[in-house]
């Protein structure tokens, strides 16, 4: 039996920028896989050539982080995903949990929301908890954080604990939309353009 | 024509002299044989993974970090597996190589006249996607292995290998 009773519109939130914030301060040689709106506010908050983005296979941003992770066992790597993408793909939780790599931060983006696609609720919106979800599958460590301060005075002992770790983030939804634009025949598409250096990167340290 | 089964230790053998660090997999029946070596092997790493797609994502992954990767699954999981073979593996030009276990499939027909939709759409739905197969239908077709390695590594691509029968 649990005695809590979960309801995720009680929760306080922040911004996704404060949230972002709060990571870009501790951003320093890990690499870091981005996703869906999260990504874009990343990769303005810290630009750097070890960031990766999963663009256009939504729900793979964790085990791509995972493989990079297992490979390079002394770089610490960061995943900042999205609810609905952990959604698409939740067995990835207990694949993380079972290859237990100490140097994976999970960091879920919790919005309640498909915010690229127009805001529609995700599945179970007002109930679902990723921490409690990566706690029974195995993760070494869980957090939730609805507020940026709070989140920014216990982090640094998370990051200093063995992983995988998860940390979930309730945002408030942006508004922000995505309409694809046309891709024009013969482009490279841009996995294919950003991982080559991120390697040549990893290769060279 | 009739396949013929391939023992565990030769598959084994050739997987090693094609220079894999990692298998990431996701079991397959038909391969269970060499899943059993493996998973005892002291040079090469399981990644055992819950869905197919993650295991295309765990294996660029570790592409990126400067592994080299094979991964092991079903017939099913290529199904199930479409959009990250396509978003990662296609449009990221990943050289992941697959083997793939044609679980069910009947030894003495090619696996287009076979009556499991499973075993007689694989090939064709990998040629759609633009991915290179061959079958190993015996000990002797085991070259494909590291052949395999250097054709996805020059097309910058997936190739797969569908394993034809149970190995022993």
């Amino acid at each position: 039996m649990t005695d809590r009773t979960p309801d995720n519109s009680e929760v306080q939130r922040m911004s996704l920028e404060s949230a972002l914030d709060v990571l870009a301060r501790r951003r320093e040689e890990q690499v870091v896989v981005g996703t869906m709106t999260a990504n874009g506010v990343w990769r303005e908050k810290s630009p750097h050539d070890l960031n990766l983005a999963c663009i256009g296979f939504m729900g793979g941003a964790s085990t791509l982080a995972l493989g990079v992770a297992l490979a390079q066992p002394e770089r610490d790597v960061w995943v900042i995903d999205g609810d609905g993408s952990l959604m698409m793909q939740l067995g990835s939780l207990g694949t993380i949990a079972g290859a237990a790599p100490n140097n994976f931060l999970h960091i879920v983006i919790h919005n309640g929301v498909y915010e690229t696609s127009g805001s529609q609720p995700l599945p179970s919106q007002q109930q679902v908890d990723f921490a409690r979800m990566a706690e029974g599958a195995g993760y070494a460590q869980t957090a939730s954080f609805g507020d940026a301060e709070e989140f920014d005075a216990a982090l640094d002992e998370l990051l200093a604990a063995k992983g995988p770790t998860l940390i979930q983030l309730y945002t408030r939804p942006g508004g922000r939309f995505y309409s694809a634009r046309p891709t024009p025949p013969g482009i490279t598409p841009a996995l294919a353009r950003m991982w080559p250096p991120v390697a040549e990167a990893l290769a060279a340290d | 024509m009739t396949a013929q089964s391939i023992p565990a230790d030769l598959l084994l053998s050739a997987i090693r002299e094609a220079g894999v660090q990692d298998v990431v997999l996701v079991p397959d029946t038909h391969q269970r044989t060499v899943l059993d070596l493996l998973m005892d092997d002291d040079h090469i790493r399981t990644v055992h993974c819950s869905t197919e797609d993650e295991a295309i994502a765990v294996s660029a992954g570790l592409i990126i970090g400067g592994r080299r990767p094979m991964m092991q699954i079903q017939h099913a999981g290529l199904y199930a597996s479409v959009n990250n073979l396509r978003g990662v593996g296609l449009d990221g030009q990943f050289p992941i190589v697959m083997l793939i276990g044609l679980l069910g499939r009947d030894p003495e027909l090619e696996p287009e006249a076979d009556g499991s939709s499973m075993v007689r759409l694989c090939r064709p739905l990998l040629e759609t996607l633009g991915i290179p197969s061959y079958l190993l239908d015996g000990p002797d077709d085991l070259h494909h292995v590291a052949a395999a390695f250097d054709e996805a590594a020059e097309r910058g691509g997936p190739v797969a290998l569908l394993v034809g029968t149970t190995t022993s």
